[in-house]
């Protein structure tokens, strides 16, 4: 251990990320609450949802009369024009969220032919394909909280309309799915074209439903819905996982913080203790010398 | 005493309405029409419009206002509308309001359409002068006659 200014320079560096500690530590907290706030969205959006997708998914099951366009009908077949949305958060500084999003819709575009064209939902995710030179269809960077329902419709809406015209064939949604606060996985979920799995439980058919006014228009309205509440939940469900993510990479960053703190004060005494012992040396050889 | 069956409404904000009812009448894209119990599935396009729910052993009818959305019968019924008010949730003079954008806006395209964005608020205008339209209705006790 060296003099004086050793013992400057540890000092400048412990209320730097002293500085740096209040900063995480204040940053957890507010996650915290937002995250306790998501969690009720997410909890209310799932329990009022899971009656209508499963109406709807029951729907599918049992018609056989639902537009083609809809329905993947060659397993095989690669898509021409896939599109993804792909949602992130508008802000960093929580951990690999977005990475682990950016990673999976990469993986998964690579899987896929022909050129991919993306929806970002999220600024991050938008920077990070616009640098990268992708397609972006469409883009949506409002605080993923402040998103209702209504503005769901208005995402939804030209990507449907653009599989409806034929120029995308393929709709994949990527989005970080909330397991629990110290769990999330990233999950691609196909939207369009529907996959149809006949469920041997239920005879297909068996039952007579009535449609009006028609089955084409029913499915109309029907599969748009769809998309739409698929898009609204993961939207509810990333935000939800953001801030879980930003509540473990703030703790780690302020228990980090701390543990450097304390070994720098470790130091610094040691130092200024070093000093101490130089100087006493110093007086008393200087005493010495004078007998 | 007819016979009861479980209905849920939703919207996407929450879980409007749930319990056990006699009859249910929605106003379907082809006209209001009531469901009771043992109704063949069906899956139908909503409008605008009433919504009136009679509960299990009760005389008296619940009214809401309902937006366009769909009905899934399959036993139990389950309706799903973009927003539903209760009778007595309804701000009549927010209403009153809508009513008289809607008409503002209306009357100002009395000639021909210039283009299709105009035609796009047009449409809308409709759709919120219906809305605002219904809301009154129902605030005001609904086209029917209690039973």
């Amino acid at each position: 251990m060296a003099g004086a200014g050793n013992i400057q320079d540890i000092k400048k560096r412990v209320r730097s990320i002293t500085g740096i500690e209040h900063i995480t530590n204040a940053m957890k907290l507010v996650s915290v609450a937002k995250l306790r706030r998501a969690r009720g969205a997410l909890d209310a959006t799932r329990e009022n949802f899971h009656f209508v997708t499963e109406s709807i998914q029951d729907i599918f099951q049992s018609a056989d009369e639902i537009p083609t366009k809809y329905l993947l009908t060659d397993k095989d077949a690669k898509p021409v024009a896939p599109c993804y949305v792909v949602i992130t958060s508008n802000r960093g500084l929580a951990g690999s969220f977005n990475t682990n999003v950016l990673k999976k819709a990469e993986a998964e575009m690579r899987t896929a032919e022909g050129k991919p064209a993306i929806v970002a939902v999220g600024g991050k995710g938008r920077d990070y394909f616009r640098r990268r030179g992708y397609e972006i269809l469409d883009e949506h960077v409002r605080p993923p909280e402040s998103i209702s329902f209504l503005e769901t419709h208005d995402i939804t809406r030209p990507i449907i309309d653009l599989y409806d015209e034929g120029k995308v064939d393929e709709i994949t949604l990527v989005y970080t799915s909330f397991r629990s606060p110290i769990e999330q996985r990233v999950v691609a979920a196909r939207l369009l074209p529907i996959e149809i799995e006949p469920d041997p439980e239920v005879p297909a058919a068996g039952k007579y439903v009535e449609y009006e006014p028609s089955v084409a228009e029913v499915f109309n309205y029907l599969v748009p819905k769809y998309a739409e509440i698929m898009i609204y939940q993961a939207i509810v469900e990333s935000a939800t996982c953001e801030h879980a993510a930003r509540h473990m990479a703030m703790d780690n960053a302020t228990t980090n913080a701390r543990q450097m703190i304390s070994d720098l004060n470790l130091y610094y005494n040691r130092a200024r203790q070093d000093a101490i012992t130089r100087q006493i040396i110093e007086v008393v050889s200087g005493a010495e010398a004078l007998e | 005493m007819a016979k009861s069956f479980k209905l849920d409404i939703v919207t996407p904000e929450r879980l409007f309405y749930e319990g056990d009812v006699e009859l249910v009448i929605l106003r379907t894209t082809g006209g209001d029409e009531g469901f009771m119990a043992n109704h063949s599935w069906a899956c139908k396009l909503l409008d605008v419009g009433e919504i009136w729910i009679q509960e299990a052993g009760q005389k008296d009818f619940k009214i809401a206002a309902g937006s366009p959305g769909f009905v899934d019968v399959k036993g139990e019924v389950m309706v799903f509308v973009d927003a539903a008010e209760w009778q007595g949730d309804i701000d009549l003079s927010r209403a009153q309001n809508e009513k008289e954008r809607a008409e503002a806006i209306l009357n100002s395209r009395k000639g021909p359409v210039p283009s299709d964005d105009d035609d796009e608020e047009y449409k809308q205008a409709q759709v919120s002068l219906n809305k605002a339209l219904n809301r009154m209705k129902v605030a005001k006790g609904g086209r029917r006659a209690k039973a």
